[in-house]
Order: structure tokens, then C-alpha cells, then sequence
């Protein structure tokens, strides 16, 4: 049995920073990209993981949203937080011609990754999904691509046996506690752990250790985008955001029931 | 052209088959409840075929075999877990589009428009994908098409598994629908302990609320019921009063909410990113400022509580 693990991380676009070109444009170019939420999850996951398996981890990036020139510091951000956290080496897919890419191009470019290195991990780790698309397919895609089992949604990881895992997996209704052969793909949700930020000795090791930027023709790919998006558009609530600053937290409450007493929403 | 519906549940068969009329000729893989429940499905006149199973390994190699046997334009179904989950493991194994949360689709052509959340549900993006296509739609974006005479079905058998099956265990739910509350109190990580949310029950009964909460309240710390927690992976509520208490406002909860008629923000932080989603905003903490506003409450309605 492998022992390494994989761990997908994606530099998302940042849903906190939400703005318009133009009347309902969405800035597609402005927004920053960062570390997918769910897939620091997965990053302390595969610590505690490697800690019982003691191979390798290494983490899988591809750059979704470009131009690449203009997201190199937020891409190098994101991939650095995983060598700080926990891979050992990382490996960065960049090709301008498939950018804007999709699920079809990323889950080809992390199998042509492993293909091409001839890396064999044991488990691979992915977030439930991304905070940009959240589609939640690029896993269950790669481990089909791989013929790996898969699960999907993995709030426990129980156990690690001699070629299985056993983990506990959120459906909408119930937990339900599975025995997947090895090797897996599993996708985790933000329940499996607390994430802990890399220490700054460790922030400090990663710059050391090695990252692989790659083009699809490096590791032999011909793949391109099937989807083409028509427009974006940011959806807009208007809210007051009026702020009830008062003397006293007795005057605050007293403003704050005026105004909802104004807007005619206490006395259901 | 065939169109393949996946029903996981006979009451969504009648919308996944409305909108599957719109490519083809329906034909339905009946999965868990509906496999269960199968008359209900088979009542809309389609061919059903039945895998009697609730593991999305087993929907994955039925659909894959349908697939190859019917060559479907398109294949629609919910955007549930196990639904998911199943299509995501078909489309790796194909490499065909699969886009899901979808609340619009339309025939273009050679290519399925459609249109989906995006960024949270910040934003809405319209794009397409050519055929053959996997499509996960969101409930209620069609009328469900009329019963007509019943389908034949016909049983489809998997084999083994590589994923076994060791336990189930329901979630602990409340049966509260948030959805359908006209007050609802939101609680966040602000609160310090499962106690210190009767601050919220005794605000919530003053005011006729049901009460709410973060992703991390409910499913992580389970102070809260699991089907109590509010945002994109799990309840959009509609009311006409939404109080966020010690709630950050990350997108993927405030996107549960973006339909409140009046939304108030009681964060500690001035700057939490919530006040600028808020109506009303108050800086304050919530350990002080709630039990105030529960007891002017209470001399404004003395009848309540
Ligand atoms: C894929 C994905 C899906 C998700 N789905 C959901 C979802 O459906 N719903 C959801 O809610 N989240 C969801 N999340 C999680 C979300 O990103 C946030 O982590 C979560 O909403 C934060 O919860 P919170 O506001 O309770 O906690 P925090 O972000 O920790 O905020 C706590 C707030 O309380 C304030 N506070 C602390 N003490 C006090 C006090 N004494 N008085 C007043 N204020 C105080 C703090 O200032 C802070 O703003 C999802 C995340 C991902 C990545």
C-alpha cells in the first residue's frame, strides 16, 4: 500500500470582494483569489493523516482564473499556505489557454499531474467545494478518471486500515459511516477539523521546499474549456446599513425598536 | 433523442420531468426513494428504470450503462448529495459538462444554456456547455409536469460496490420551518456556550421568532439542531425580521438570508463584514445588549411572554 496523499487546493476567487465593472457587471478581474475555505480543511487533515501514514503529501493546484500574469502573488499565497501547512513539494498548473478553465480541464490537469510524475498517492483530500463555483465535482471526476473510490462530504475520517478508510459521511438527513478501499479520493467538509494557521516556523520551511509550476504540454495535455460564460452579474439587495450609535445601550435598544417599529416588522 | 432524468425522491420527478420534455424523451433512473416508492415515479407516463439503492456508486454505474444504452442529449436530476456525488464520478468517467444549482436552462443549439449561482450566490452567471450534458437543478424552477398513465419499470442490477456500508445514523432535526417564519433570530459563534442561547430563545419568544443559526452553531458544535442552520448549504429563509446575533456575515450564510425583509446586525466588531449587509447595526455586545432588548420588549408587550 502508497502512503503519500495528495491534497487539492484551489486559488479561489474571493466572495467577500464582491464589486461591479458597470451597472450589475461583476468584476471578474478585480476580485483577488484565495485559498478555497474548505481546502484548508483538508490541508490539516492531511497533517494529521500523514502523522499515521508517515509518506509524503503533496498539493495539486490549478490556476482556474486568469490572466496568470495578474494572479501570480494570489496563486503563490495560496500554494505557500500549503507547504506551510503540511505538502512536501507542490505542483502549479498555469497555461493562459485554458483559462477561464472548468471542471473538465482542472480534474484532466490533476490526473495529468500525478500521470505525468508518476505520483501514486493513497488518498487524495479535497474541500466539499470551492467557495467561487461550488460545483462539487472535481473530486468524484479525478477518482473516476483514476478508478479510485470516492466519498464525498467526509465530516470523520475513523480510521485508515491496511487498504481501506473508514469515514463518516454528511447526507442531507443522516451521517453515514462507510468503508472505502484504498485508494480513495474523499472530499471533506468544514466539520472534519478546526484548521490551525501555519506557524511561522513553518511559513519560513516552506519557502525552501520545492513547487513545480507546469504547462499542460508539459505533462502532455491537450484539454480545452467546454464552457463558455455569458455574463455575470452581481446580484444586488439594497440594505440601510444604518448604524444605531447611542449614549447608552438602553438608548441603542430604544432607537433600534423605533426604527423596526417604523418599518412595521415587530408586531407579527 | 432520449432526455435521462435521475429521480431521488417521487416529488421531484414531476419537475426534472417537465424540464426534461424540453430535450427529448424522458426516461427515469429511479434511485433510493423513488426506487422505493416507484408507482409514483412510474406515474408519469416515462420508462422507469429502477436501481434499488441509495449509494451513489450504485446511481453512478446504472447511469453509466443507461447512458451508453440510450445515448441521452442531456441528463437531469437534483443537486443533492448523493445525486452529486454519483454524476460527478459519470461525468469524470465521460468527460461531458456537468453543472449543477442550476435555476434557468434553455435548448441553444448544439449547447445548453443556462444560468447558476456563482461566488456564493453573489453573483449569477449565465454561460453554456455543449451536449451531451450532465444538468443538477435547484427545486421549484418549473411547474412539475402532468401525471399520464403509467411507465413500464425495469429493474437494473449493479453488482458489487467498492464502497461498503457500515452504519446510518439520523441527523437530530427539528422539524422547525425556518422557511416559512416571519421572525428569525440568526445565532453565531458570538455566543460563548449552548446555554447562553436561551438569550435568544427568551428574545425569540417575545417576538414570535424561531431561532437559527450559523453553519458552525448546528453542524459543528451542534448547539442546534441540524436543519436549523441558515445560508448556501442550508436554509434560505424569507422573513420579515432577520436579527443576526454575534454572526460574522461570511457570504455563504448571509446568501441564505439576501431574501429578509429587514435584516439587524448585533456584532460586537464594527467592523464584522455583516453591518454593511444590515439594515440596522448595532455595536455591541450581545451579552449586554440582549437581555435590554428583551425586556423593553416585554414592557411593550406585556401580554407575550
Ligand atoms: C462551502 C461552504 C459552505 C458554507 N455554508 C455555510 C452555510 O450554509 N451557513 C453558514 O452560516 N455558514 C456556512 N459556511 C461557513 C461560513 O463561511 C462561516 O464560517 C460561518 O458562517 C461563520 O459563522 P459565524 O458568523 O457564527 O462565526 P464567526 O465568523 O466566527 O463570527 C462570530 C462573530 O461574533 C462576533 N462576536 C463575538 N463575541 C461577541 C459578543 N460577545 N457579542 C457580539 N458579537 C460577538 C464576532 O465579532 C464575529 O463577527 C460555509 C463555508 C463554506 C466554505
Amino acid at each position: 500500500m502508497g502512503r503519500d496523499i495528495a491534497v487539492l487546493v484551489k486559488a479561489s476567487l474571493n466572495p467577500e470582494i464582491v464589486r461591479q465593472v458597470s451597472e450589475g457587471i461583476y468584476d471578474i478581474d478585480y476580485t483577488p483569489l484565495k485559498i478555497s475555505d474548505v481546502d484548508r480543511n483538508a490541508l490539516e487533515e492531511a497533517a494529521r493523516l500523514k502523522g499515521i501514514l508517515g509518506g509524503k503529501v503533496y498539493s495539486i493546484t490549478v490556476l482556474t482564473w486568469g490572466p496568470s500574469k495578474a494572479r501570480d502573488k494570489d496563486l503563490k499565497l495560496a500554494v505557500q499556505e500549503a507547504l506551510a501547512k503540511v505538502a512536501d513539494e507542490a505542483y502549479v498548473v498555469v497555461d493562459d489557454n485554458v483559462i477561464p478553465g472548468d471542471p473538465i480541464v482542472t480534474s484532466n490537469a490533476i490526473v495529468g499531474v500525478l500521470k505525468s510524475k508518476g505520483l501514486k498517492p493513497t488518498l487524495i483530500l479535497a474541500g466539499e467545494a470551492s467557495v467561487d463555483e461550488s460545483t462539487s465535482q472535481v473530486p468524484g471526476r479525478v477518482a473516476a478518471k483514476l478508478g479510485y473510490s470516492y466519498v464525498g462530504y467526509v465530516r470523520r475520517v475513523l480510521e485508515v486500515r491496511e487498504g481501506s478508510v473508514v469515514v463518516e459521511r454528511d447526507v442531507e438527513e443522516y451521517v453515514e459511516t462507510l468503508e472505502a478501499p484504498l485508494p480513495a479520493v474523499l472530499s471533506v467538509t468544514q466539520e472534519i477539523n478546526e484548521p490551525r494557521p501555519p506557524t511561522l516556523i513553518q511559513i519560513r520551511m516552506a519557502s525552501r521546499k520545492p513547487l513545480y509550476t507546469l504547462k499542460l504540454s508539459d505533462i502532455g495535455l491537450d484539454v480545452k474549456p467546454k464552457r463558455l460564460i455569458r455574463d455575470m452579474r452581481v446580484i444586488t439587495v439594497f440594505r440601510k446599513q444604518v448604524l444605531v450609535e447611542e449614549a447608552s445601550m438602553e438608548k441603542a435598544v430604544e432607537k433600534l425598536l423605533e426604527y423596526l417599529e417604523r418599518e412595521g416588522v415587530l408586531r407579527v | 433523442m432520449k432526455a435521462l432524468v435521475i429521480s431521488q425522491r417521487p416529488s421531484d420527478a414531476g419537475e426534472l420531468v417537465a424540464l426534461a420534455k424540453g430535450f427529448g424523451e424522458p426516461v427515469i433512473l429511479a434511485f433510493q426513494e423513488s426506487a422505493s416508492k416507484v408507482d409514483e415515479v412510474a406515474a408519469y407516463g416515462c420508462r422507469v428504470y429502477r436501481v434499488r439503492s441509495d449509494r451513489p456508486e450504485a446511481l453512478y454505474k446504472a447511469a453509466f450503462s443507461l447512458y451508453e444504452s440510450l445515448n441521452p442529449k442531456i441528463i437531469v436530476g437534483p443537486s443533492t448529495k448523493n445525486v452529486k456525488d454519483a454524476t460527478a464520478l459519470l461525468a469524470g468517467s465521460l468527460d461531458i459538462p456537468m453543472v449543477t444549482e442550476v435555476v434557468e436552462l434553455s435548448d441553444g443549439g448544439s449547447v445548453l444554456t443556462y444560468k447558476r449561482g456563482f461566488m456564493s450566490e453573489r453573483v449569477t452567471m449565465k454561460a453554456e456547455v455543449p451536449y451531451p450534458v450532465i444538468a443538477l437543478v435547484n427545486p421549484k424552477i418549473v411547474e412539475p409536469a402532468e401525471k399520464a398513465g403509467r411507465g413500464e419499470v425495469i429493474d437494473l442490477n449493479v453488482g458489487e460496490l467498492k464502497v461498503n456500508i457500515v452504519g446510518v445514523r439520523a441527523k437530530e432535526l427539528s422539524g422547525v420551518k425556518l422557511e416559512e417564519a416571519e421572525v428569525v433570530i440568526g445565532v453565531g459563534r458570538g455566543f460563548k456556550s449552548k446555554e447562553d442561547l436561551k438569550l435568544a430563545f427568551e428574545l425569540a419568544k417575545i417576538l414570535n421568532a424561531q431561532v437559527g443559526g450559523t453553519r458552525p452553531i448546528a453542524a459543528d458544535l451542534k448547539w442546534l439542531p441540524e436543519d436549523a442552520w441558515i445560508g448556501i448549504s442550508g436554509k434560505k429563509i424569507t422573513p420579515k425580521l432577520y436579527i443576526a446575533v454575534g454572526v460574522s456575515g461570511a457570504p455563504q450564510h448571509m446568501s441564505g438570508v439576501s431574501g429578509s425583509k429587514v435584516i439587524v446586525a448585533v456584532n460586537k466588531d464594527k467592523s464584522a463584514p455583516i453591518f454593511k449587509q444590515a439594515d440596522y447595526g448595532v455595536v455591541a455586545d450581545l451579552y449586554k445588549f440582549l437581555p435590554i432588548l428583551t425586556s423593553k420588549l416585554r414592557e411593550k408587550f406585556p401580554g407575550r411572554a
